[in-house]
C-alpha cells in the first residue's frame, strides 16, 4: 500500500518515472501532452522551469529562491611594496571596489597569483591587504605561489590548496590546477630559477598545466556523494580548456577533468591566469574568466574560444586598463551572470542569457580597439 | 550718441555701487583683481563693454578673415569653420556685439564678456563665475582664448560646437537667467542696428541660430598663439629658459602631461579633447550616491539643457561628463582643459579650486585623489620640487606675448603664494611611501 | 681504495635530455678527498667538475649520456655566459629569420653575387646572436633598469601586441608622430619605469630587432592604430 504522505523527493521521483514511461511509447501528439504534464507538474511543485528546453525537472536542492552574489579579486602578482608600488596601490583598489559592493557578496574569491615570485613578503603582504576585505575570503593558488618553495608558505598562510565546501545549495570546487611536471630537477635549478622560469608566461622550459590524477580522483570522489542536479562552480587558476599552448593557457588534462564535471547539468568554472576578459562553453561546461589587478595580457593569436567577445585592448598610457575586479550573480540551477568590473570602462556583463542561447541572446558590446 | 553712453556709464556705476555695498559674493571679486580704471567697472566685476572693446581691438590684427589664422593648420581650420557658418567680416561684427550685449541676460547684467573678459584672460579669474542677482554658479569658466580648438565644448563636453554653446549661458537660471531662447531673440530684436547687422551677416531677421553663429564666428578670431614657447619650438633657443625647457623635457617625461594636455601642430591647445577623472572631484563628493541621484533626476527628460541646469546649480554636477553620456567612465570626469594662456587663467581645476600652477602640479605629483573611479593613467610622479617649479615656469611661457605683462604680474602673484602654502602638496604620497588607496583601505598606515 | 677516476671528454655527447633524477641529485662539486671508498668519481675535462657514482654503475651508453648531462648542467651553471644564445633559444620561441640558403653557389661571375656556405651562416648566426640578446633584455627587468621590476614580455609576451608594421604613425601617449623605438622608450618610462635608452643604445636596437623578428609576416601599415 503507497504511504499516505509522500516526500517531495519520491512525489519527484514518481512523475519523473511517469514521464520516462509515457515518453517511450510516444507519437508527437502523445509527446506534447506528457511535456505539458510535465510542465503542469513542474509549476504546481513550485519549481522554475524553462519552457524553451525540455528538461527533466528538477528539485534535488532546495533553493529556489534569489540569486547570490560572490565576488573576486585575481593575479595581483605583488612584489614587495619597496619594490613595486603600482601592483600594490591596484590590489588596495580592488579590496576598496569589493569593500563597496552592494549589495554585498557573500564571499570574495581570490583567485591565484596573490605574489609574483612566490616570496613569503609577497604573500605576507598580499595576505594583510586581504585583511581588509570585509567579506569571506576564499583562497585560491596560482602557479607564482607556489613554485617558488612548492606551497610551502601558502599552506601556511591559506591552508590546503585543493578544497571543496557549499554555499546555498551550490557546490563549491577549488583545485590547483597549475600542477606541473618536474622540470626543474634534472636541470639542476634553484628554487629562484625555478620560479623565474614558472614566471615568465611565455618561457618554454616550463612544463605544460595540469590538474594531475590525485587530484583528479580527490575531484571523483569529492563529487561522488551528489546527485547530477547539483548546481556545480569551479574555481580554478588555469582554464582547465586548451586555448593557447605556448603562453600555458592550457590545462593539459582538460579533457579528463571535463570528464568528471560532464554529468552534471550545471557546471561553471571560474578561472584566473589569462588577465582578460575570457567566455567559452564545452558540453555542459561554462567557463569565465577573472580580470588581473596587476597588468593585462593580450589575446592569443590563436585559439580563443567563439563564445569570447574581446574586451577593448588596453591603452599602456592607463596601467590599470583592461585590469579590475568584479562578481558572479549565481542563480538558482547554478547559472551565472558574470560581471567584469574594468576599471575606467563600463562594466561588462556576459550573463546565462548569453551561455545558454550560445552566444546569440544578451552579447556583450562589440570591441573597437582588438588585439592583432 | 554721448548721453545714451553718459547714462551707461552712470548706471554701470552705480550697479558697482550697489554690488560693492550691497551683498558681496561670499569670495568677492576674485583674489586677484586688477586695480580697475575708475568708472569703468562693470557689473560682476567685470570690465566694462567699452573699455573691453578698446583692448580687444589692440589684441587683434587687421587680417583677412575668410583665410585661415596664420597661426593654424590650414587643414584643420577648414575642420573647425562649419560649412554653414564661414568667417565674413559682417560675422565677426555682429558676434562681437553680442558677445559684449548686457540685454541677452534678465536684468541687463551679465554678457558673454562678463564671465569671459578680454583684460582677465578672457574668463573672470574667479573660482566659480557669477551671474544675474549676484548668484554663484558651480563651475569655473574656461577662457575663450583658442577655444574653437574643442571638439566638444563646456567643462563636461555636453555641446558639439561653439555655436551650440552660445544657447545655454542665457537662459541658466544663475547666469543670464532670461526665459527661454525667444526672450534672447527678442532682446534684441527690436533694434534695428542689430537688424541691420543681421541681415550684413545672414540675410536674415533676428533669429536665434544666426545670433549663436554670429558668437562663434567671432569667437574663432580670438587666436592667441603667439607665444614664447612657440618662438622656442621655431627655433629660437633663447626664446625660453633653461629651466622652462627642462619643464618642457618633463613635460613630455617624467611628468606625464603630454598624453593628455596633447600639443603638436595639428592640435596646439594641449588636449586630447577627452574626458578623465583626476580626483578633483572626489574631494568632497560620495560619487556612488552622486550617480544615482543623477540618474533619477535626469530620467526620462534627460536632455541638454536639463543636464546645463544641473551642473550649475547642483551637487550633481560634480559628477561631471557622467551626466552626458551616463557611462560609468565618465564619473566625476571632466574635459583636459588646453593649457594655452594658462598662466592668466587662474584659479584652475572645473570647480576654480586651486590657485596656482603649483597647486596643480601638487595635486598631479601625488596621484590625484584616490576615488573608485579615478583614472588609472594618474600615477604618483615622484618629481623633485626643482622639477615642479620646472614644469611650473614651462607653463608659464605658453602664454602669448601680447599679455606678457598681465603674465609676468600673474606669476609672481602666484609665486609670492605658493611660498606661503601649498594646501594640496603631499611628499608621502607623491615619492610612493604611501599609497593613494591605502588610505582608504587601510586607514592607519603601516610602519614599513 | 677502488676509487677511480675517469676523465671524460664531453663534447661529444652534449644534447642529450634523459630524465637523470637521482644522477643529478649528486652532482655537487666533489673534492677529491671526501668521496668514500667504493664511490666512482668522474671529472670533466676542465679538471674541476665532477660527479660521484657508486662504483659498480654499469657502464653503458646510457648512464654515460646521464653522466655527461648532468657534468654539463653543472658546468653551463658556472659558466651562465657561454650558451647563452642556446639557453635564450630554449626558454623563449624566437622567429627564425629568413633563409637564404638558396643563394649558395650561384653567381654569373659577379664577385659581390658569390656566397657561400660560410656567408649564409655567418649571416645566420649573427643574426641569431642580435635577436637572442634583445629577447634576453625584452624578458629582464634588470636589463631595461625598471624601478618597479617589470618586463616587457609581462604585456607583450612573445612580443604580440607590439604592433611594429604600424610605425610611423601619431602615437596618443607621446602626443606626436613616433617610429617604433620612441614608443619603446615611452613604454621603459612609463609602464616599466626605467630609464629611457639612446636610439643606438645596443639593447634599444637588440629590443628592436627582436620585436620585429617575432612579428615576421605582418603586413606593413603604417598610422594603423
Amino acid at each position: 500500500m503507497p504511504p499516505r504522505f509522500k516526500s517531495i523527493e519520491t512525489r519527484y521521483y514518481e512523475q519523473r518515472a511517469d514521464l520516462w514511461r509515457g515518453l517511450e511509447r510516444l507519437d508527437r501528439r502523445g509527446f506534447l501532452k506528457v511535456s505539458l504534464a510535465a510542465m503542469g507538474a513542474a509549476l504546481a511543485n513550485g519549481v522554475l522551469h524553462y519552457p524553451h528546453s525540455f528538461q527533466p525537472i528538477s528539485i534535488a536542492y532546495a533553493d529556489t529562491g534569489e540569486p547570490f552574489r560572490i565576488a573576486y579579486i585575481s593575479d595581483s602578482h605583488l612584489y614587495d611594496k619597496q619594490v613595486n608600488d603600482r601592483f600594490v596601490r591596484q590590489l588596495l583598489r580592488a579590496v576598496d571596489d569589493i569593500n563597496a559592493l552592494d549589495p554585498a557578496p557573500d564571499f570574495v574569491l581570490y583567485g591565484g597569483d596573490l605574489a609574483q615570485l612566490g616570496q613569503a613578503k609577497e604573500l605576507e603582504l598580499g595576505a594583510q591587504i586581504l585583511k581588509n576585505v570585509k567579506h569571506p575570503v576564499r583562497m585560491m593558488v596560482g602557479e607564482h605561489d607556489w613554485y617558488f618553495d612548492l606551497g610551502e608558505k601558502w599552506r601556511d598562510l591559506f591552508g590546503a590548496p585543493t578544497y571543496s565546501f557549499d554555499h546555498k545549495g551550490v557546490h563549491f570546487v577549488v583545485l590547483n590546477s597549475v600542477v606541473e611536471k618536474d622540470f626543474w630537477t634534472q636541470r639542476g635549478m634553484s628554487p629562484m630559477e625555478r620560479m623565474q622560469t614558472v614566471a615568465g608566461l611565455d618561457n618554454g622550459i616550463q612544463s605544460r598545466f595540469e590538474v594531475g590524477e590525485a587530484q583528479r580522483n580527490w575531484l571523483k570522489n569529492d563529487l561522488s556523494a551528489l546527485s547530477s542536479d547539483t548546481p556545480l562552480v569551479v574555481f580554478s587558476h588555469s582554464p582547465l580548456y586548451k586555448y593557447y599552448r605556448p603562453w600555458n593557457f592550457w590545462t593539459d588534462d582538460a579533457e579528463q577533468v571535463q570528464a568528471i564535471l560532464a554529468p552534471f547539468h550545471s557546471v561553471v568554472v571560474i578561472h584566473g591566469h589569462t588577465h582578460q576578459l575570457l567566455t567559452n562553453r564545452i558540453g555542459n561546461i561554462n567557463f569565465h574568466g577573472m580580470l588581473s589587478t596587476a597588468w593585462p595580457w593580450p589575446y592569443a593569436p590563436e585559439g580563443l574560444p567563439a563564445l569570447t567577445v574581446q574586451m577593448n585592448r588596453p591603452n599602456p598610457f592607463d596601467p590599470n586598463d583592461g585590469l579590475g575586479d568584479g562578481y558572479a550573480e549565481i542563480h538558482p540551477r547554478g547559472l551565472v551572470d558574470k560581471v567584469y568590473n574594468l576599471w575606467n570602462r563600463n562594466p561588462i556583463e556576459v550573463s546565462r542569457a548569453y551561455m545558454s542561447s550560445g552566444g546569440k541572446k544578451d552579447v556583450p558590446p562589440t570591441p573597437s580597439l582588438v588585439s592583432y | 550718441m554721448t548721453r545714451r553712453k553718459n547714462r551707461a556709464a552712470r548706471s554701470l556705476m552705480l550697479a558697482a555701487l550697489l554690488v560693492v555695498t550691497g551683498s558681496l559674493p561670499a569670495h568677492g571679486f576674485g583674489p586677484h583683481r586688477k586695480d580697475m580704471p575708475a568708472g569703468q567697472l562693470a557689473s560682476h566685476g567685470a570690465l566694462s563693454a567699452d573699455a573691453q572693446m578698446q583692448q580687444l581691438a589692440a589684441l587683434l590684427p587687421e587680417r583677412d578673415v575668410t583665410r585661415p589664422p596664420p597661426a593654424v593648420d590650414p587643414a584643420m581650420w577648414a575642420l573647425i569653420v562649419p560649412t554653414d557658418n564661414a568667417m565674413t567680416p559682417e560675422r565677426i561684427a555682429l558676434g562681437r556685439k553680442l558677445y559684449f550685449e548686457t540685454r541677452l541676460s534678465a536684468d541687463n547684467t551679465v554678457a558673454c564678456a562678463t564671465c569671459h573678459d578680454v583684460s582677465r584672460g578672457f574668463t573672470d579669474q574667479r573660482p566659480t563665475s557669477e551671474g544675474v542677482h549676484d548668484q554663484l554658479g558651480r563651475r569655473n569658466a574656461p577662457t575663450t582664448m583658442n577655444a574653437f580648438f574643442y571638439e566638444d565644448v563646456f567643462l563636461d563636453g555636453r555641446v558639439p560646437s561653439l555655436e551650440e554653446q552660445a544657447k545655454f549661458p542665457a537662459i541658466n537660471p544663475v547666469e543670464g537667467g532670461l526665459p527661454d531662447h525667444a526672450a534672447m531673440v527678442g532682446a534684441i530684436a527690436g533694434d534695428a542696428g542689430y537688424r541691420k547687422l543681421f541681415r550684413d551677416a545672414y540675410h536674415s531677421e533676428p533669429n536665434l541660430d544666426d545670433l549663436v553663429r554670429a558668437i562663434a564666428a567671432f569667437e574663432r578670431t580670438l587666436v592667441f598663439l603667439d607665444t614664447p614657447f612657440d618662438r622656442f619650438l621655431a627655433g629660437d633657443p633663447a626664446a625660453i629658459s633653461e629651466k622652462a625647457q627642462r619643464g618642457w623635457q618633463l613635460f613630455n617625461g617624467k611628468a606625464r602631461c603630454m598624453s593628455c594636455h596633447m600639443m603638436n601642430p595639428s592640435n596646439p591647445l594641449g588636449t586630447d579633447n577627452r574626458f578623465h577623472n583626476i580626483g578633483v572631484a572626489a574631494r568632497t563628493q560620495n560619487f556612488e550616491g552622486l550617480a544615482r541621484k543623477a540618474l533619477a533626476a535626469l530620467g526620462e527628460e534627460g536632455g541638454t539643457q536639463a543636464v546645463d541646469e544641473l551642473a550649475l546649480q547642483t551637487d550633481l554636477s560634480e559628477l561631471g561628463r557622467f551626466m552626458v553620456t551616463k557611462d560609468r567612465a565618465d564619473i566625476g570626469a571632466f574635459k583636459t582643459q588646453g593649457l594655452r594662456n594658462v598662466g592668466i587663467t587662474a584659479p584652475y581645476m572645473h570647480d576654480g579650486s586651486m590657485r596656482t600652477l603649483w597647486d596643480v602640479m601638487d595635486h598631479y605629483n601625488k596621484g590625484g585623489e584616490a576615488n573608485p573611479f579615478l583614472d588609472g593613467g594618474i600615477e604618483p610622479l615622484a618629481l623633485s620640487p626643482d622639477e615642479i617649479d620646472a614644469v611650473v615656469e614651462f607653463m608659464f611661457t605658453l602664454t602669448d606675448q601680447r599679455f606678457a605683462k598681465q603674465n609676468e604680474e600673474e606669476r609672481a602673484a602666484q609665486k609670492k603664494i605658493a611660498g606661503e602654502r601649498r594646501p594640496f602638496r603631499d611628499d608621502d604620497l607623491a615619492f610612493r611611501r604611501v599609497l593613494p588607496f591605502e588610505r582608504r583601505v587601510e586607514p592607519s598606515p603601516r610602519e614599513d | 681504495m677502488n676509487r677511480m677516476r675517469v676523465t671524460l671528454v664531453t663534447t661529444g655527447l652534449l644534447g642529450s635530455v634523459a630524465a637523470l633524477g637521482a644522477f643529478i641529485a649528486f652532482s655537487r662539486p666533489a673534492s677529491v678527498t671526501e668521496a668514500a671508498s667504493n664511490d666512482l668519481v668522474v671529472q670533466l675535462c676542465d679538471n674541476e667538475t665532477t660527479i660521484t657514482l657508486a662504483a659498480d654503475t654499469p657502464r653503458n651508453r646510457e648512464n654515460g649520456a646521464e653522466i655527461a648531462d648532468a657534468l654539463m648542467s653543472q658546468w653551463k651553471r658556472k659558466h651562465p655566459e657561454s650558451t647563452w644564445v642556446e639557453e635564450e633559444y630554449e626558454k623563449h620561441v624566437i622567429v627564425p629569420p629568413a633563409d637564404n640558403r638558396h643563394l649558395i653557389g650561384k653567381s654569373q661571375g659577379h664577385t659581390y653575387a658569390r656566397i657561400t656556405e660560410r656567408d649564409i651562416a655567418t649571416w645566420k648566426r649573427e643574426t641569431v646572436k642580435f635577436v637572442a640578446d634583445g629577447s634576453r633584455v625584452f624578458h629582464s627587468a634588470d636589463a631595461l633598469g625598471s624601478e618597479i621590476a617589470v618586463s616587457c614580455d609581462m604585456c607583450h609576451p612573445d612580443a604580440a601586441n607590439t604592433h611594429p608594421e604600424t610605425y610611423p604613425k601619431f602615437q596618443e601617449q607621446l602626443g606626436r608622430m613616433a617610429l617604433l623605438r620612441d614608443m619603446i622608450n615611452w613604454c621603459i618610462e612609463h609602464p616599466v619605469r626605467g630609464t629611457p635608452l639612446a636610439a643606438d643604445d645596443p639593447k634599444m636596437r637588440g629590443l628592436e630587432a627582436y620585436i620585429l623578428a617575432q612579428r615576421t609576416g605582418e603586413k606593413l601599415q603604417y598610422g594603423k592604430r
